[in-house]
């Protein structure tokens, strides 16, 4: 048995790249100005990272830093060891160390005294601090797999946001991390799309959407007062493919609903989640509090993402410190609620192409929803089937963790994607429904370099497919 | 530095497909991404109505435009540009049109 | 028995215990010392039942993907804890109610539970020793407190049948370890005991929240059946 040594594999070993941090200096960025969105400052940024780390370390994070036994039983629940099963550096435990091994000496006990013991280390300077970016955010996707297959309960996809968090206090992270915080910071949404620009691309859906339905009656309301729903989408549907809010536009029309969207706080997708960073999560998450608490809804419902939905319905309060008011949902539980209670009707043949669902980690393993997409499907869809392992035991699409940002990192997940490839073909089916924009992006990129005949869907353009639109008459 | 060798000319694209150097571009160039990345064998007018249109914006702002203006410039609905371009707007329309790769999780 | 032997087992012992259970005490203060955050939002499950199903993992093979594709494993470590507690329960029937190791069959059977604890132990050091993944992380801790208990089960298996007019040296090695053994723990990471349920309370609790866990109890199944499903 090879004895290999002990250190990253060197699949990914991105140098310290601080280019567009230099140029947001430059150009005064208002984010880097003011201090909230923090840059690389040469400096003994090693000690800012011990000191970080001492203060921050919460209950529920040191006992997942202790209770470790070194078992290795969480490494086989890893796709990142699974598809490398020559590399230990793939696997939790071992990635979980590079930071617990910090904890051990210099916060825990016996690796004070004794650090060679228990294996205890530091980190020296920005090398070393490098070295752990690229562990953290080049090799993990944050997907709890691990946490859910381990005996003693350890939270290795939590330890893994929580050291990205304090790197992003130093600046010290992948470009992307720091271009889509600055653009969050800055506009309010991930992907800088201006006001004028929502404003005008929500105006066409709805001219487009009239055109189709052959009525004035059909809207997207932005900012109207009063109504049951707030609903909040994903930068990607107005950047790149707006027509899930067409979809979406047209079944709360059928449906009879009373929504709008606000002008500002529409972005439900947070960044803060994958760059560790629970002051952005709080920002982004509070504007859409205070859109909703404005515009007086009585309901939050959220666009399918995975890890919107997990920042806006969970963590986001959290991060805030706001208390919950509002029913909080995603909007695959809305429409299940319209099927279930006869507001909306469908016919599944529109649909008759197998369809397989693939659950986001952000959803099932951090949140509540497997078995409503489910239910939502086997009504739309002629042939719905699983995939396996399926619900909160199902693979990550390997682009979770912001991983779609970081273009450094691609080779190494579309390597290990072969795992979620094989489980993708073994479905037969043609079309892979998800309820996340990040792993539409994800599963395409495996369908693509693995050259499965699939493509991805979502759960609003299934049900907008199968939408049985009522006659003029009949309304 | 990743390339993608086709036809006998090697272009450097980085991990994600797109162009490095940007300004490298030419309509040689965007037909050889096309045939790489998009698995496109040949280029239509309609196709070249999108790509130029990109370009030139770029050119102008030094930013990819929304799929909007796209719809807009050419007059092709959003379903068009997806035909056209399978990756859709931004990973394969603007792609193609050798801009580098848009921020964000996408 | 000589008086060498009585105190090992009865005051050095005591005297252990009360060290460990001040270091402990230590211990909680310390955990209880790192913040939790209060979770604002409705749950969508229960904090209590997520909590509880958290908690009583070790008892539920089925629950994890892992112990299921590896059930030898966790049969290890049933047999390995076992052991561990005979061996535990043996340092206070030997002081303190010795008439219960002069039932031959009882003897037998603390016998055969640590010694097949043994044969675990070693095997789970060989797979520290050989497995790339293990290698590549455990530490020197890791390994000693294997070893450590692997001799104590041997001292111990020799021992239950507690006769010191037959050669004193099991009982003083079995005693003696155990003594080293409570000063050792809450500096180990043998202590895990100790985090278990505070590791699990919390990862229940949140998750309960959520409803994420305990799962539906419809029969759901999440794992390939045939070859046809496997990938």
């Amino acid at each position: 048995m090879k004895r290999r040594k002990a250190g990253p594999s060197g699949v990914v070993e991105a140098p310290l790249d601080v280019r567009t941090q230099a140029l947001a200096k430059e150009e005064e960025r208002p984010s880097v100005k003011d201090g909230r969105l923090k840059t690389y400052e040469p400096g003994d940024n090693a000690a800012r990272f011990l000191d970080l780390l001492g203060r921050r370390v919460s209950r529920s994070l040191a006992v997942s830093l202790t209770a470790c036994v070194h078992c290795g039983l969480c490494a086989e629940s890893c796709h990142y060891f699974l598809a490398r099963p020559d590399d230990p550096t793939m696997t939790p435990v071992w990635k979980a160390d590079q930071v617990r091994k910090i904890f051990k000496r210099h916060i825990d006990w016996t690796g004070r005294i004794a650090p060679w013991w228990v294996k205890a280390g530091t980190v020296r300077n920005d090398e070393d601090l490098n070295r752990l970016k690229n562990i953290v955010f080049g090799t993990c996707s944050a997907c709890r797999r691990c946490t859910y297959n381990c005996p003693m309960g350890v939270d290795t996809g939590l330890l893994v946001r929580f050291t990205r968090g304090l790197l992003t206090e130093l600046g010290i992270v992948p470009e992307g991390v720091f271009n889509v915080s600055r653009d969050q910071w800055e506009t309010g949404n991930q992907m800088a799309v201006t006001e004028q620009d929502y404003l005008e691309t929500l105006e066409w859906m709805r001219d487009e959407l009239r055109t189709e339905l052959g009525t004035d009656a059909v809207d997207i309301p932005v900012d109207k007062k009063g109504c049951d729903v707030l609903y909040t989408i994903n930068p990607r549907e107005i950047k790149f493919d707006p027509r899930s809010i067409a979809h979406a536009a047209k079944i709360f029309h059928v449906a009879g609903e009373s929504w709008t969207l606000p002008k500002w706080g529409w972005d439900q997708t947070n960044f803060g989640l994958f760059s560790g960073d629970d002051k952005l999560g709080a920002f982004v998450a509070r504007n859409v509090y205070e859109a909703a608490e404005r515009l007086r809804v009585k309901r939050i419902v959220i666009s399918e993402c995975g890890h919107g939905y997990r920042s806006t319905r969970w963590e986001g309060y959290t991060w805030a410190g706001y208390d919950q008011k509002l029913p909080t949902e995603s909007v695959v539980v809305t429409l299940k609620r319209y099927l279930e209670t006869g507001r909306i009707s469908v016919d599944p043949s529109r649909n008759a192409e197998a369809v397989t669902f693939h659950d986001s980690c952000n959803i099932a393993r951090s949140g509540d929803l497997v078995e409503e997409p489910r239910e939502v499907l086997r009504r739309v869809c002629a042939d719905f089937r699983e995939m396996f392992p399926n619900r909160r035991e199902n693979f990550c699409c390997t682009g979770g963790g912001g991983l779609l940002s970081m273009a450094e990192y691609r080779p190494l997940r579309l390597e290990v994607a072969k795992i979620k490839a094989d489980q993708l073909r073994a479905t037969g089916a043609k079309l892979v429904c998800t309820m996340c924009h990040n792993c539409i992006d994800g599963l395409a990129d495996v369908i693509k370099h693995y050259k499965l005949p699939m493509r991805v869907v979502q759960v609003l353009e299934l049900v907008s497919n199968a939408l049985v639109v009522p006659a003029k008459s009949e309304k | 530095m990743p390339h993608i060798e086709i036809e006998g000319l090697r272009i450097e694209v980085n991990e994600e497909g797109f162009l490095s150097h940007p300004e490298e571009w030419n309509e040689e160039t965007a037909r050889l991404l096309a045939k790489a990345e998009e698995n496109l064998d040949e280029l239509t007018a309609e196709h070249w109505a999108v790509v130029k249109f990109i370009r030139e914006y770029y050119l102008e702002k030094n930013l990819a435009p929304m799929v909007r203006k796209m719809c807009q410039a050419t007059g092709f609905p959003l379903m068009k540009i997806y035909e056209l371009f399978p990756s859709g707007p931004a990973k394969g329309a603007c792609k193609v049109a050798g801009l580098p790769k848009p921020d964000g999780c996408v | 028995m000589s008086e060498f032997l009585r105190i090992l087992e009865n005051e050095v012992q005591i005297a252990a215990l009360v060290f460990l259970a001040l270091v402990y005490a230590g211990r909680l203060i310390w955990i209880f010392r790192f913040k939790t955050r209060k979770d604002r939002t409705f749950a969508a499950g229960s904090e209590g039942a997520g909590a509880g199903y958290s908690l009583m993992n070790i008892a539920m093979p089925g629950a994890m993907e892992s112990t299921r594709k590896r059930p030898g494993f966790y049969v290890q470590f049933i047999i390995f804890h076992a052991g561990v507690a005979a061996a535990i329960a043996g340092t206070f029937i030997i002081p303190y109610a010795p008439g219960v190791f002069e039932v031959r069959g009882i003897v037998l059977l603390f016998q055969a539970v640590i010694a097949a604890a043994l044969v675990v132990g070693l095997l789970r050091l060989v797979r520290r020793l050989t497995n790339p993944v293990l290698r590549e992380i455990s530490s020197p801790d890791d390994y000693f407190s294997l070893v450590l208990l692997i001799v104590w089960f041997a001292a111990g298996a020799l021992a239950v049948p507690n006769r010191p007019e037959k050669g004193e040296w099991p009982l003083i090695l079995y005693f003696g370890l155990t003594a080293f053994f409570l000063v050792y723990v809450p500096f180990s990471k043998i202590c895990h005991y100790l985090y278990y349920p505070f590791s699990r309370f919390y990862l229940g609790r949140s998750l309960g929240h959520r409803g994420a866990i305990p799962p539906s109890s419809t029969g759901k199944r999440t794992t390939a059946r045939t070859a046809k499903e496997r990938a």
